[in-house]
């Protein structure tokens, strides 16, 4: 039952005629989403997370250093290939996207600090989009770095010419990158649809990108991994000489066949794919910022 | 008001309202938040009161576009809020969570929250200077959050809410859980902002932290406008309730003897395990009015102050039934 207690008049009393507002001067919608995007950076810094991530990262860099400390006779190519084109992309490059992105928003819900993004005048979809593109710098640094790092283990000391090894190690940087990519926008949409990002991201992780991108048939064209491993195997060479034969490393670990190699997808159309497909990610995930509501918990809510 | 035009009825110009509120229904799944409330909300300090769970923060939290109403249509400066980023710019929110990016200092926080609002540089450095003057935190602002005390993140929250020179302010429940000083401290503040011109809504649930600030409340609970207006007259239904007040304090068994050598004091009992005590008192005026005194007293540093929602429920019971 609603009362009311006191008369219209007397609340007016406490009014005044309020003159619309305009834009606050010296305001910019670039300069708020800017400081977003620094934010976000600043909190990647300041959490545990990076340097979790760091430790992890240094895990490549740790193994083949005891690696060629117990077995000196493993050739670099041979150890690259393992580490830099098996264990780093495959396992390595959907953790730290998966980590980093599902937390993209929902870090935000959890410590209750999306409130102060979500009333500042920075449109809903941009709060997700410019925290995907803070996110994505974030882990393609670290991924350029590590990447980099597990390159110089490999080779310092090695035979190999400074300049090839350069060569491939900037191919590897940008193969690394475009999958990390791939990765955070497939997560960070996941993370707006499920509270269950880890485990999703988890269990996509090993049936897609480990089993089915294994599977010498076209479902494997669903996978970032192959991609990836198609602009490598155009790109690069993985042969490696034992006892006068040849043997090409990547074509009997990925199941790609040297014949058919004229019939593989180009280097330009895997780049496309990858980069379209990171793209839709993103769009969708921004468009679905823009239309849902977020619930911050509130003590009274708790 | 004089009128030139023929036929046009004089009289006092319409008074726009800051926020509108339009048979706005609010449901989380099978909860109801907000029930078909309508409310007109006019410039100047409002205080919107109720018991936990009364829908308080959800009225906030639709008021300031975070939520989208299932039902009804939410204005605010005369527009549609939900998804209307630009006029973020004209309103302030303090949030009832004690929330921030733990990590920074004071001053970060705020010249982060002006640069989010689309400050240059100096501008935001400008505007995070007098937020934290207004609120007097200045002398702290190089702390870091983490650090403060509960009166000084309370003031942080509000200086970021201030920061960008809003219209209308949002302030959920900003004295829970401060200390006497800090409270009388954050009261001063509130009616200063309203004496400045803005217009702001301040919820609790303690009808005397309302009633320090404004004679106009809005009643609320579970959802539904109980009432509106007045607080005189709600306060003479209060009033006849006991009110209890539960005063946290390490010197607990000292402080029960003080505050039961007063008159006003109908019974005091302790609270062992939280280190504190509940006082029943028909004056909490009165009462109020004498803590920050004995907080200062000797060895008697009162950390928290907090009311019981029990009498208050008593009282929408009450309203509800008559």
């Amino acid at each position: 039952m609603k009362q009311t207690l006191a008369s219209a008049s007397d609340r007016d009393s406490l009014s005044k005629e309020h003159e619309f507002a305009s834009p606050t001067p010296g305001s910019s919608s670039l300069v708020a989403i800017w400081s977003l995007y620094v934010l976000t950076f600043r909190q990647h810094l300041h959490g545990r997370r990076w340097l979790v991530m760091a430790i992890l990262f240094s895990l490549p860099v740790g193994l083949v250093v005891l690696i060629r400390a117990t077995a000196p006779e493993v050739p670099p190519v041979n150890l690259e290939f393992g580490i830099a084109f098996m264990l780093i992309p495959q396992a390595l490059l959907p953790i730290v996207a998966l980590v980093y992105a599902a937390g993209i928003i929902r870090d935000e819900q959890e410590e209750q600090t999306l409130t102060y993004l979500l009333i500042r005048p920075i449109p809903r979809w941009a709060i997700y989009s410019v925290k995907l593109l803070a996110t994505l710098t974030t882990t393609v640094l670290l991924t350029t770095v590590f990447t980099a790092l597990t390159f110089v283990a490999i080779y310092v000391g090695s035979e190999s010419s400074a300049g090839e090894v350069s060569l491939r190690c900037l191919k590897t940087i940008a193969m690394h990158d475009l999958a990390v990519v791939a990765y955070c926008c497939l997560f960070g949409l996941i993370s707006l649809r499920t509270n269950r990002t880890l485990v999703f991201g988890i269990v996509y992780s090993i049936i897609f990108e480990g089993v089915i991108a294994n599977m010498p048939f076209g479902i494997r064209l669903i996978t970032v991994i192959y991609y990836c491993r198609s602009i490598a195997y155009q790109w690069m060479e993985f042969k490696w000489n034992r006892y006068g034969h040849n043997i090409d490393l990547a074509a009997d670990a990925w199941k790609f066949d040297p014949k058919l190699m004229a019939e593989m997808t180009s280097i330009q159309t895997c780049v496309t794919i990858l980069v379209v497909a990171s793209l839709v990610f993103a769009v969708i995930g921004s468009l679905m910022c823009a239309r849902r509501e977020f619930h911050v918990k509130t003590p009274e809510g708790n | 008001m004089h009128s030139e035009l023929p036929g046009e009825v004089s009289g006092p110009p319409p008074v726009k309202p800051i926020v509108e509120f339009h048979e706005v229904s609010k449901w989380y799944g099978n909860v109801i938040g907000i029930n078909k409330l309508t409310i007109n909300i006019p410039a100047g300090i409002t205080g919107l009161l109720g018991p936990n769970g009364a829908g308080k923060s959800t009225l906030l939290q639709l008021a300031t576009g975070q939520l989208f109403p299932s039902q009804g249509r939410v204005r605010v400066l005369g527009r549609e809020i939900w998804n209307c980023p630009s006029l973020n710019s004209q309103i302030g929110l303090c949030p009832e969570q004690d929330a921030f990016y733990e990590w920074m200092t004071g001053w970060d926080f705020v010249y982060t929250s002006a640069r989010l609002g689309g400050f240059r540089r100096s501008d935001a450095s400008d505007a995070a200077k007098r937020a934290l003057d207004a609120v007097g935190m200045t002398k702290h602002q190089g702390r870091t959050v983490r650090g403060y005390s509960k009166g000084m993140r309370q003031r942080t929250k509000l200086a970021q809410a201030l920061v960008h020179d809003p219209k209308v302010l949002f302030l959920d429940e900003p004295l829970t859980g401060t200390d006497p000083l800090a409270r009388r401290d954050l009261i001063d503040i509130i009616e200063r902002l309203g004496s400045e011109g803005k217009s702001v809504l301040v919820s609790s649930h303690v009808l005397h932290e309302v009633q320090t600030l404004t004679p106009n409340i809005i009643l609320l609970n579970r959802g539904r406008l109980v009432a509106e207006g007045q607080v005189r007259e709600i306060r003479d239904l209060i009033d006849k309730h006991p009110h209890q007040i539960v005063l946290v304090c390490d010197q607990y068994r000292q402080l029960a003897g003080q505050v039961l050598a007063w008159d006003d004091v109908e019974s005091v009992r302790i609270l062992r395990g939280d280190k504190g005590v509940i006082v029943e008192t028909r004056s909490p005026d009165a009462f109020y009015s004498r803590l920050p005194e004995l907080s200062l007293a000797d060895g008697l540093a009162i950390r928290e102050v907090y009311s019981d929602d029990d009498n208050l429920e008593a009282v929408f019971k009450y309203l509800v039934n008559k």
